[in-house]
């Protein structure tokens, strides 16, 4: 599945180029990169193509860049470092009169150990953060059959559209500190507590805001966990959602960190 | 300091009044009320209108006497024994030494899901025993069911006299001893036909998109968004604490549905489980506790095939 963003309705994630691929065969990676870097290149964006192959058979030609050059092979990403990276790179192309940068990377063969992948989903979370509000899009694609299903959800998760069963991302600007979306529950709740330390999320002003406006189903041990975590943190945190039983748990339990706000 | 009947009993002091005229309701009521205020102690009345309105006329004006209205209290005993324990820390918190409460649940509570109010009844033995509350609970004779009032006899210590003396009750068990024997609650006549979903060892999600695919917009958006809370914590509980298979069944009639959640293991060992919180969420307390104030009826029961929770939302009374 691809989630591509910034095509379609003005939701919450709109718009906005953060797509996710998670996928079983090579070949779905060449169509997915093709049709995203095509959309870009009609929109007068740069495109780069990040693989392990070389794309076959396109009636355009991306930029080609070799993974190497862009990650170090076999080491760790620093996240900093790599946001940094491509930051240049999209200043210069707009410098250079294009409408932003739009890259598609197909990054398995980089995140083969735990520490790998834990770095590379603190740098996917700072990514995430600049296209909210650069001209800079990417397709993160991954490969279920070498690196797992946990490994790539654990990625999968930081976009705002995967095969993820919830999503962790930024909000629109003015939305809040962080957006979650899709369901989170007794079997997500490990997954959504590791997106949450990754993400490090700090109040933006004197509360932590999550756009939940998206999110399908919270259960209540993660209402009680988001509740520590903000009482660690010594803040409130307010979860803005349209579930109305999630407002009406969060006053069962007498949650007295975490303010559940209806919305719509 | 407590007074009257109460007087030197530690905890909470819980008698029936079954009565069989207004006269003899009130026999009994307007001196338990008189009696508190006369003591300084907070006193109320949770009755429906008729019987509101027959003791309020035997009360003298500005009697003192609290009438606790407006509130749906018995709509859900889970909701009834929370919004009762706070009231009476309020009280106790502002200085009350003894706390008078005489209620009645409505008739609407005899029918089909009486089984979880007389689970209320002996649960609350317990619940309320942190409070130097003396309460009464009455009940007419003359519309309430053989069977029920079997129940109130197993379930309250002692029954209160329109002579005012008080007699114990011959059959009351001990709450733990009643709670933790089977009762099958009355079969839903959906249960006889077959399920709209049947699924065997669904994860959470699954159990709340077979909800929703039996949402034919029979109910309020929020009872069916109360019930996905409620079927997502059975279903997590039972592959968290029971035994396999965990098999969920939904049912969906025209203005209502019906859920159950089954598996092997023997269900909960805590006696209150689902009527009060477990305190630090131990095998999937809070989860129960949470089910119990989500759905319009729950009962669960042990059978030879396992442990089985049911849930209904919408109309309990088919």
């Amino acid at each position: 599945m691809v989630g591509t963003s910034g095509t379609t309705s003005a939701d919450a994630r709109q718009p906005y180029g953060h797509a996710c691929l998670t996928y079983d065969h090579p070949a779905r990676f060449q169509t997915a990169a093709r049709d995203f870097l095509a959309a870009g290149l009609a929109a007068g964006e740069q495109v780069w193509y990040l693989a392990p192959e070389a794309p076959r058979g396109w009636d355009f030609a991306p930029r080609v860049v070799a993974l190497g050059d862009q990650y170090p092979a076999g080491s760790v990403i620093d996240p900093d470092a790599g946001l940094a990276a491509y930051a240049r790179a999209t200043e210069r192309a707009v410098a250079d009169g294009f409408t932003g940068l739009r890259v598609a990377a197909d990054v398995t063969t980089l995140l083969v150990t735990p520490t790998q992948v834990d770095a590379f989903a603190r740098y996917e979370i700072k990514v995430d953060r600049y296209i909210r509000t650069h001209p800079f899009a990417a397709l993160c694609a991954f490969d279920r059959t070498r690196m797992g299903d946990e490994a790539v959800d654990q990625l999968a998760c930081l976009h705002p559209e995967s095969e993820a069963p919830f999503h962790l991302f930024a909000p629109r600007p003015g939305r809040g500190d962080a957006a979650l979306s899709g369901e989170i529950d007794e079997t997500t709740r490990p997954a959504f507590l590791q997106a949450l330390r990754r993400a490090e999320l700090r109040p933006g002003r004197d509360e932590l805001v999550l756009d939940g406006e998206e999110l399908a189903f919270i259960d209540h041990n993660s209402l009680l966990h988001l509740d520590a975590q903000a009482r660690e943190l010594g803040t409130t945190a307010v979860l803005r959602t349209a579930l109305p039983a999630a407002a009406r748990l969060a006053g069962l339990l007498e949650l007295t960190s975490l303010r559940v706000e209806a919305v719509r | 300091m407590r007074t009257g009947a109460a007087a030197g009993h530690t905890g909470y002091f819980h008698a029936a009044v079954q009565y069989a005229s207004d006269e003899e309701l009130l026999a009994v009521t307007v001196p338990f009320l008189l009696g508190g205020v006369a003591a300084g102690e907070p006193t109320f009345v949770s009755f429906g209108e008729r019987t509101a309105d027959l003791v309020r006329s035997a009360l003298p004006r500005d009697s003192g006497v609290q009438f606790l209205t407006g509130g749906d209290v018995y709509a859900r005993p889970t909701a009834a024994i929370r919004s009762y324990r706070n009231l009476l820390a309020e009280q106790v918190a502002a200085g009350a030494g003894q706390i008078r409460i005489i209620g009645e649940m409505p008739v609407s509570a005899f029918g089909s899901t009486w089984d979880w109010w007389a689970r209320y009844e002996s649960a609350i033995n317990h619940a309320y025993d942190d409070f130097p509350l003396w309460s009464m609970c009455a009940y007419d004779a003359r519309i309430t069911p053989a069977a029920v009032l079997a129940d109130v006899a197993s379930t309250h210590p002692r029954y209160a006299l329109p002579d005012g003396t008080h007699v114990d009750s011959a059959a009351y068990a001990d709450p733990r001893t009643y709670l933790a024997e089977d009762r099958p609650p009355i079969p839903d006549p959906l249960q006889a036909g077959p399920a709209t979903v049947e699924l065997v060892g669904p994860t959470p999600g699954q159990a709340r998109h077979a909800v929703h695919t039996a949402d034919r917009g029979q109910l309020p958006a929020a009872d069916v968004d109360d019930l996905v809370v409620a079927v997502s914590e059975t279903v997590t509980n039972a592959l968290r604490y029971g035994a396999p298979p965990v098999v969920l069944r939904v049912w969906s009639g025209a203005d209502r549905i019906v859920v159950t959640v089954t598996d092997r293991g023997p269900g909960p060992k805590d006696p209150y489980a689902g009527l009060l919180p477990a305190r630090d969420n131990a095998a999937g307390g809070r989860g129960l506790w949470i089910t119990h104030q989500s759905c319009n009826h729950v009962a669960a029961c042990g059978d030879d095939d396992g442990w089985t929770i049911r849930m209904i939302a919408g109309n309990t009374a088919a």
